[in-house]
């Protein structure tokens, strides 16, 4: 049988801005239906990986690789496989929450996009909020709004940075039920996360972000470095 | 949820069925039918944005006519016989059109010149359709803008300094028109080929830079432009082809423009319009100046002349304006326009030399304040210093008040040479070179306008009652400050009482911009009226008289 090609690749990667790094070289596999959990300090670097995975950052150096082609986000094949949910805060001002959710999913070829788009407002407790528009929303609920947009559409690969911000408890447990369903779908989850129980519950390995040196370890340790590091 | 294989770039994990991908004309359609949807806008309120935009569209044309027309009367003919070192109208005005060349790639390098900005990059750029549909109106938009303003200030340039009329006029704003247009497509190649924004920016700005030395070089060699070079139609119409078929490449090329370069020129764009429309040229300067610098240096600043808190602001402020090419730039253009209103004869005249005077001097001035624009935005350092606030201000006048001491005498000497007193003009750059530092920081420390105060009606449209005062915060220093300087420069001649004057002046200016109170002069008249009132109420109450 084939080796299946993994989800993202990256050898001696190093990213930052503007030709300095931010963080040591990192090295990594992700394969389909795996999570990696990246864990690190403040400002380490974490969510600089995840841009340059998504391809809105172009490595400083390395290589890097997300389903056996280099990353290159101007290829519809990549925005159809790649999801990603970072910390954006920009919405349609006169599209309300259910509509936003419908672009997503219609935009990606859904069929019986309102169904999908029903069903996540019932899963992320927007549904009341279905009507509103991005200004009414607390920072939660646009939070929420964001990570249902992540789940609204096909994807083989997850990237997400920190989800679990401002998110209560019965939603943390339903996202972390929603990630375990990702892998077990067969897709691959990249995480940057604060939150040992998210690195303990979903992830198969943790890569520790750091300016000295980045390295693979298990999520268990993942979780209990979390612990340790200075917010 | 269902799963599938990930095999030839199926998704493994599919919310739903599959169907058909939505064009992006659908996409975009479907964003505005909802934003119309919620707008309340009908066909009345259409009819009316319409009825409103010709309107203005009508004004702004009848104000330029009216503006080459005063030109035309106003200027004196050409002298019979041209100065050794002077410079004639033609080849000022072919330099400033080359200026103008030089800011359109500036700002198409800034702004882009394809953009997308907040919603549409966040929701939009991600999903599977060709973006090409999506971003064509954003790739339109610049390109019309710069042919409007390219016909406009060319065919006014040429109408009203060079008094030419009808087809020549005509065909020199079809000309600005088009070239404005082909430099903004060509910067779009440049994006969609990954060439960095702040590349075309300097380009742009180097361009800017080189037309007035160019000028001055010109002077000097005493070589002149006999007329400004305008093209036949047949060559206009051939530059249409070259623009059409260089617009068809950008389009095919949109696809190919990466999603960081649109989401940084949408963030820029979106701060530089909300910046535009409440009158905040800080904000503007902020706008266009992100992005636009590498954003790590190759070399750290040892930052060896820090001794202790003041000489560290000092410092901070110095590196600062050392580091933005933009300002630079601005500072080298802004000295060199006076001088060559005084080596134009038709220009030569006291008012254009004092406007042109006034008008770039506080260009000049509002380069050298980036210190203090981003104390005002971020007091990070003015926190982290044991320094009282009004110290702070003091400190940061020094860096304005140091380059403006360099940026007067280039001027001045310019000056003292058209009047023919080389010296005392000097001292008069010396007197009042701490009122264009006071004017830099006061304007850079100005309260933001209240947008919410009753609206009055103004010249400019209805505005809320308080922001003329607001966005007058710095220039109303230098306009009463310097007056010594705009009357020395009417009589065309320094005396001992007016560098007196400017001297002391100066002291006021610099006292005015180290309070820190943030009323205007009115407002202050305003509050003092109104003690009087309530002192006159006490005193009526103690006497029981009214």
């Amino acid at each position: 049988m084939p080796k299946p090609v993994p989800a993202v690749r990256a050898q001696d990667l190093l990213v930052g801005y503007g030709g300095a790094p931010v963080c040591a070289p990192v090295t990594f596999t992700l394969q389909p239906g795996r999570a990696l959990a990246l864990v690190g300090a403040n400002g380490a670097g974490k969510s600089t990986v995840l841009r340059a995975v998504i391809g809105l950052l172009e490595p400083v150096k390395g290589r890097l690789e997300v389903f056996g082609s280099e990353v290159d986000e101007r290829e519809i094949g990549f925005r159809t496989q790649v999801s990603s949910v970072l910390d954006d805060d920009a919405y349609f001002p006169s599209l309300s929450v259910a509509e936003h959710l419908y672009l997503v999913a219609r935009g990606h070829g859904v069929r019986d996009a309102w169904d999908r788009v029903d069903e996540l407002l019932e899963e992320f407790g927007l549904t009341e909020h279905a009507r509103a528009l991005p200004v009414a929303l607390s920072s939660g609920q646009r939070r929420r709004l964001l990570l249902a947009a992540g789940f609204a559409r096909p994807r083989s690969l997850l990237v997400l940075d920190e989800p679990e911000q401002r998110l209560d408890r019965r939603m943390h447990a339903r996202l972390m039920e929603r990630l375990r369903a990702e892998k077990a779908a067969g897709g691959a989850v990249l995480v940057a996360t604060h939150d040992p129980a998210l690195v303990r519950g979903v992830a198969d390995r943790a890569l520790h972000v750091d300016e000295e040196r980045c390295e693979l370890l298990s999520a268990e340790d993942g979780a209990a470095l979390i612990a340790q590091v200075p917010a | 949820m269902t799963s599938s294989e990930t095999v030839d770039g199926t998704p493994a994990v599919l919310p739903g069925e599959r169907g058909e991908l939505p064009s992006a004309q659908a996409v975009r359609r479907f964003t505005a039918a909802a934003g119309r949807t919620r707008a309340g806008a009908g066909v009345g309120s259409l009819l009316s944005d319409v009825y409103y935009a010709v309107i203005m569209l009508a004004i702004a044309v009848g104000v330029a006519l009216g503006v080459a027309q005063q030109l035309r009367v106003a200027l004196p003919p050409a002298p019979a016989v041209a100065a050794p070192h002077g410079l004639n109208l033609p080849t000022l005005v072919t330099v400033l059109v080359a200026g103008l060349v030089g800011v359109l790639v500036s700002l198409a390098g800034r702004l882009g010149p394809v953009a997308a900005g907040g919603a549409e990059a966040s929701w939009w750029l991600s999903l599977p359709v060709p973006r090409r549909g999506l971003l064509r109106p954003a790739a339109r938009r610049l390109p019309l803008v710069a042919a409007a303003a390219g016909a406009v200030v060319v065919a006014l340039l040429d109408a009203g300094l060079l008094a030419d009329g009808g087809d020549r006029v005509l065909r020199a704003a079809a000309a600005g028109a088009l070239g404005s247009v082909l430099l903004v497509l060509l910067a779009a190649v440049g994006q969609s080929l990954g060439v960095a924004r702040r590349h075309t920016a300097l380009v742009g700005d180097l361009v800017l830079a080189a037309a007035p030395l160019v000028a001055i070089g010109l002077t000097l060699a005493g070589t002149r432009v006999g007329a400004l070079p305008v093209p036949s139609w047949p060559l206009l119409v051939v530059a249409a082809v070259v623009v059409v078929g260089l617009a068809a490449v950008v389009d095919r090329r949109l696809d190919r423009i990466p999603a960081r370069t649109l989401r940084e020129s949408g963030s820029v764009v979106t701060q530089a319009i909300g910046a535009v429309v409440s009158m905040d040229s800080r904000e503007l300067g902020r706008a266009l100046s992100a992005g636009s610098e590498s954003p790590a240096r190759r070399r750290i600043s040892r930052l060896r002349t820090v001794r202790g808190a003041t000489s560290a602001l000092i410092t901070a402020d110095l590196v600062l304006l050392r580091r933005s090419s933009r300002h630079v730039v601005q500072l080298a253009v802004a000295a060199l326009v006076p001088l060559l209103a005084t080596v134009v004869p038709q220009l030569a005249a006291p008012a254009a030399v004092l406007l042109a005077l006034l008008l770039s001097g506080m260009v000049a001035q509002s380069a050298t304040a980036e210190g203090a624009r981003r104390g005002e935005m971020a007091p990070v350092l003015d926190r982290a210093l044991p320094l009282a606030a009004k110290t702070v201000r003091r400190l940061r006048m020094v860096v304005p008040g140091g380059v403006m001491l360099v940026w007067n005498l280039v001027v001045f000497a310019g000056l003292g040479r058209w009047a023919a007193d080389v010296p005392g003009w000097l001292a008069l750059a010396v007197a009042g070179t701490p009122v264009w530092a006071a004017g830099a920081v006061r304007a850079a420390y100005r309260p933001a306008p209240d947008w919410n105060k009753p609206l009055v009606s103004t010249p400019m449209g209805a505005l809320p009652t308080g922001v003329a005062s607001v966005i007058a915060r710095g220039p109303d220093v230098l306009v009463l400050g310097l007056l010594p300087t705009w009357i020395a420069v009417l009589l065309r001649t320094v005396s001992p009482t007016l560098l007196l004057v400017q001297a002391a002046l100066a002291v006021v200016a610099v006292l005015i911009s180290s309070s820190l109170a943030t009323g205007g002069v009115m407002d202050w008249m305003a509050r003092q009226q109104e003690l009087l009132e309530e002192e006159k109420k006490k005193t009526g109450a103690r006497t029981g008289r009214p």
